[in-house]
């Protein structure tokens, strides 16, 4: 099958009308006519991926955040650079094709990045109620909630805000750019990326604050692609269901960070 | 010894404004968040940040009127008026700021007045002068004022180093915990650095990052400026990012600030409070 047969089951299979109007979910990299000989799904097409979706024989990617660093892929400032000519080489050189998968991957229900997140916490059972972004935790502390949660998603520089001894029981949780607001019934905010100051409202601070003052409040900053991966697998799994003429692999970006070793904790 | 009478905080913004440097504008953000005007400046701290442990701090050191480059009251507009109104910058316009019975916004505002103190924000303007001070800043505070290239204050090319021995040095010298983050093989050794502190956007990377070894970055965007650092390496290039975050890379500014207003208000004792990095990793 080629690229845009894949892309027709998707739509086929979304369990709601496609959004035309995205001008994300397109393809990025490569014909729509290539014939795919396995699929990649992952959180972001950085080339490293891109490098190993083709050693595992895998030539279409469907990636979830863009693959030319911005959100619209916009290429057109970019054709000098020369990271951007080694990246679209590679891809034309190994019959790459590259297309984005996300405005309406979160738009269906339910949302398989949604899914990825709190099945990789563990949290799946503990949804304060249906459809609810707010999960209530056996009480712990700050410090050992942020330990366990490096664990499950196996993060190298998540960051965390407020006293690691305070006690934590209710956790609002957000993924990719988007940060949770503090209110008085939420105990630890979780996000993948945010700006840190600046904003109409700024958790960080906040949280920093209360904690100053003695209130049992934390932040817990997982990064984007920390956030978001997890549901690209769910998506691999979901792809299976529907598209058997062609291997399907999650393949993961990875998080993109490590911390130094003198960051004092 | 005739005791001097000792200026206003008010007396002390007025000179800033005058001497800024750049025309001052009158719709900005540098105004009074807290506190009185008219209250006599007994020392001036200037910071990343008005936290409250800056705050807390500065009560104890018997400073009172704290010069802070980003918010005080968790938000852009520090809970007052947009001074353009109507003009939103974009960013999460329509989106409300803290709510004036917030318990942390109360218990802080009550803070500042128990303690007479008053803060001032100082960012538009400060965020104009030249030679950059957030980057001639964050080289003093680095010991590399000595191998800035040519004129340019965003380029040092210091001795060769690992990677990872620099993310250590920073992590020292900056005082930063888990707020920073690195790109790149740790034994990459770099010798030609790019400030980029503060926000950064994707063009200032595609910039530098070609014509040096590694970008010393405040904050940037994940599917940005980060994943073009990851496609460069990935391409073969012995290189580098390192994200510091938004305040650790711009708070040694206002140590340049603190320099500053020395020379413009000789006869108030002014020191940089650092607020430091607001992250911690866990173990």
């Amino acid at each position: 099958m080629t690229a845009t047969d894949v892309v027709e089951r998707i739509k086929k299979n979304l369990g709601i009308p496609w959004n035309e109007q995205t001008t994300r979910d397109t393809f990025k990299a490569g014909s729509p006519d290539t014939e795919v000989k396995g699929i990649a799904t992952t959180f972001m097409a950085t080339l490293d991926m891109i490098q190993r979706a083709h050693a595992a024989g895998l030539n279409m990617v469907i990636t979830h955040e863009p693959t030319f660093w911005n959100d619209q892929d916009k290429v057109q400032d970019l054709a000098a650079d020369p990271i951007y000519k080694f990246k679209v080489e590679f891809c034309t050189k190994n019959n790459m094709v590259v297309w984005r998968f996300h405005d309406n991957i979160h738009a269906r229900r339910p949302d398989l990045i949604w899914v990825g997140l709190v099945r990789a916490l563990g949290w799946t059972d503990r949804a304060a109620g249906p459809n609810q972004r707010s999960f209530t935790l056996p009480p712990t502390t700050l410090g050992a909630l942020a330990a366990d949660v490096t664990k499950q998603l196996g993060s190298r520089a998540l960051r965390v805000v407020g006293n690691p001894d305070a006690r934590v029981s209710t956790v609002a949780l957000a993924m990719g750019y988007g940060m949770p607001r503090v209110s008085p019934d939420i105990d630890v905010v979780m996000g993948g990326e945010n700006p840190e100051t600046g904003g109409p409202f700024d958790d960080s601070e906040y949280v920093l604050d209360a904690a100053a003052l003695g209130k049992n409040k934390g932040q817990i900053i997982l990064g984007h692609a920390i956030s978001e991966e997890p549901g690209m697998e769910d998506c691999a799994n979901w792809l299976r269901t529907f598209i058997t003429e062609t291997p399907i692999q999650f393949v993961r970006a990875g998080e993109p960070f490590w911390s130094p070793k003198a960051g004092s904790r | 010894m005739l005791a001097q009478r000792s200026l206003t905080a008010q007396q002390v913004v007025d000179p800033i404004r005058k001497n800024a440097g750049v025309p001052w504008q009158p719709l900005s953000l540098d105004t009074f968040k807290a506190g009185d005007p008219a209250t006599p400046v007994t020392g001036i701290a200037t910071t990343g940040m008005a936290t409250m442990d800056v705050l807390t701090r500065a009560s104890k050191d018997k400073t009172n009127l704290v010069v802070t480059l980003e918010p005080t009251f968790f938000g852009r507009l520090d809970a007052q008026p947009d001074p353009v109104a109507g003009a939103g910058r974009g960013v999460g316009r329509g989106q409300a700021s803290v709510s004036a019975d917030d318990p942390v916004y109360a218990a802080k505002r009550e803070f500042i007045r128990r303690n007479e103190l008053v803060v001032w924000r100082f960012t538009d303007h400060w965020r104009g002068r030249k030679p950059d001070p957030f980057a001639t800043g964050l080289a003093g505070v680095l010991g590399w004022t000595k191998y800035q290239v040519g004129d340019d204050v965003f380029r040092y090319d210091v001795p060769a180093v690992t990677l990872t021995t620099l993310a250590d040095e920073l992590a020292k010298r900056l005082k930063a915990r888990a707020g920073i983050r690195v790109i790149g093989d740790p034994q990459t050794r770099v010798r030609r650095i790019a400030l980029l502190p503060g926000v950064s956007t994707l063009a200032a990377a595609m910039k530098s990052l070609p014509e040096c070894d590694v970008l010393l970055a405040g904050e940037t965007r994940e599917w940005e400026s980060v994943e073009y650092a990851q496609d460069t390496v990935a391409s073969g290039q012995k290189k580098g990012m390192i994200m510091l975050g938004r305040v650790v890379s711009e708070e040694p500014g206002m140590n340049v600030c603190t320099g500053w207003l020395k020379a413009l208000v000789p006869e108030v004792p002014v020191r940089w409070m650092a607020a430091g990095d607001p992250y911690w990793g866990p173990a």
